[in-house]
């Protein structure tokens, strides 16, 4: 009777938690959610996560690069948010992760369009990272000869950069000895 | 380690889909848990002992955890199966009586997680034997393990499915409007808050203090932005967030306006 009491005085210190929400406190971290509108593909969060749970990679016909979060291995670090550029993922509040029978359904995938070299036809990173960068480049106070000539090979992939940039000193050089 | 584990005839025949759902029916009100360290780092098992304190209290739907895997109902593995552990993981999964429900629990259970390319593993427990339920999470809360097992026996529903987006198109994410009309400000910023404060309370920094910024009459004049951020960062409670934003300020407000105006010490907020 008297440790009923005692109960009593202390109050029910067990969560109610499947029959009622469990609230998780401020700061947790949960399973990083995915924004399919925000992501660029840059491939950052891939590059940054320790345990591989994201990989970005083109598929088989070389059309599309598919981002893949796969929820098994993550270990809620939170580096992909850190490195995100557009915050399209973020740790979220969500902790009902298990699944039963289906490993696939612990898979997320978002598809984005390739971008193509426009010399070599080579594919190198996704449509929406050069508008995403040409829309930032608009917005950083240059006139609009500035920008047309510092964006003239944003759609030419780094090999073929590179090659041009040996072209274009070469040339110099022979002008010069000239 | 090319040679997996092939689950005997016998075993298999008496764990098929449709018995292990009828014995989950069975034993929905009571069911024992017998608990397989594959070499986890004990994350995962501290959060099973949390979740059986009398916080979580999973007795409410009869679960119980047994020292003998001939006891046990479900057998709950975590750790990325070490070459040490992959016999004893055996041991347990042919002792225990059939139909055996298997739930993977952890990152490392689940997939082999952080440890999933590391020479001495399996990398997760369904390489080696069949898994049923999958738990995540490094280490998963108590409140997912609970939600795991009852996941298991068909008390919730799963949250999570597959997803897959594709809408092929091409277009810019949507850029927020710079207060200055030139984004290296807002750049600036954002990487001076990062610094200073660290990824998740660095963006609510520049949410602050860009928010600040924009209470100010005239952003261009540098007395009176000076008065608002003062003001401001005197009323923020937590006094990391007043300094820092002094700070950005400083730092990163008046090397921006350099470029247009003469600036003297004075302009400087104190810290
Ligand atoms: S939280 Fe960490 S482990 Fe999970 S996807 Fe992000 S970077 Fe990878
Ligand atoms: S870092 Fe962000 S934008 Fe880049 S691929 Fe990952 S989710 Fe997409
Ligand atoms: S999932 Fe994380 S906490 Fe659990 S055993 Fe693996 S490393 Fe440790």
């Amino acid at each position: 009777m008297k440790l009923l009491d005692m109960t009593r005085k202390y109050g029910n210190a067990t969560y109610n938690y499947p029959f009622e929400p469990y609230v998780v406190p401020e700061g947790f971290r949960g399973k990083p959610a995915y924004d399919y509108e925000k992501c660029i593909g840059c491939a950052a969060c891939a590059v940054a996560c320790p345990s591989n749970a994201i990989n970005v990679k083109l598929n088989e016909e070389k059309t599309k690069l598919v981002w893949e979060f796969d929820c098994a291995r993550c270990i809620y670090c939170g580096r992909c948010d850190e490195v995100c550029p557009t915050n399209a993922v973020m740790l979220s509040d969500e902790f009902e992760t298990a699944v039963r029978f289906d490993r696939k359904n612990l898979l997320e995938r978002g598809c984005l369009e390739v971008e193509y070299c426009e010399k070599c036809n080579k594919p190198f990173t996704t449509k929406k990272l050069i508008a995403y960068d040409l829309e930032r480049l608009k917005r950083v106070g240059w006139d609009e000869a500035t920008l047309a000539d510092k964006t003239k090979y944003i759609h030419t992939c780094p090999e073929c950069k590179k090659d041009i940039t040996v072209e274009n000193s070469t040339q110099y050089f022979v002008r010069k000895r000239k | 380690m090319s040679k997996t584990y092939v689950v005997p005839e016998e075993i298999a025949a008496a764990n098929t889909l449709e018995a292990k759902l009828r014995h989950l029916k069975n034993i929905k009100g009571s069911f024992n848990v017998f608990r397989v360290d594959c070499g986890s780092c004990n994350g995962c098992e501290i959060e099973i002992f949390a979740a059986i304190t009398p916080m979580w209290d999973p007795e409410r739907f009869g679960f119980k955890l047994v020292a003998n895997p001939r006891h046990a109902d479900i057998l709950v593995c975590s750790g990325p199966v070490t070459r040490q552990m992959y016999y004893p993981l055996l041991r347990a999964y042919e002792a225990s009586p059939n139909p055996k429900v298997v739930v993977a629990i952890g990152a490392c259970g689940s997939s082999g997680g952080i440890f999933h390319d590391a020479y001495s593993v399996w990398g997760g427990i369904d390489k080696v034997i069949p898994v049923d339920v999958y738990i995540p999470g490094c280490p998963p809360h108590p409140a997912t393990i609970i939600h795991g097992l009852a996941t298991a026996l068909g008390i919730l529903d799963q949250k999570l499915e597959f997803k897959e987006h594709d809408n092929g198109s091409s277009e810019s994410p949507k850029i927020d409007k710079s207060v200055f009309g030139n984004l290296l400000f807002e750049r600036d910023v954002l990487a001076k808050s990062k610094q200073l404060m660290g990824y998740l309370y660095g963006r609510k920094l520049f949410d602050k203090y860009i928010k600040a910024i924009k209470e100010s009459s005239d952003i261009q004049d540098i007395a009176k932005t000076k008065k608002t951020i003062e003001r401001l960062s005197s009323e923020e409670k937590d006094p990391r967030y007043k300094e820092c934003m002094r700070t950005i300020h400083n730092s990163v407000y008046l090397a921006h306006m350099k470029q247009f105006k003469e600036i003297n010490i004075a302009d400087q907020i104190e810290l």
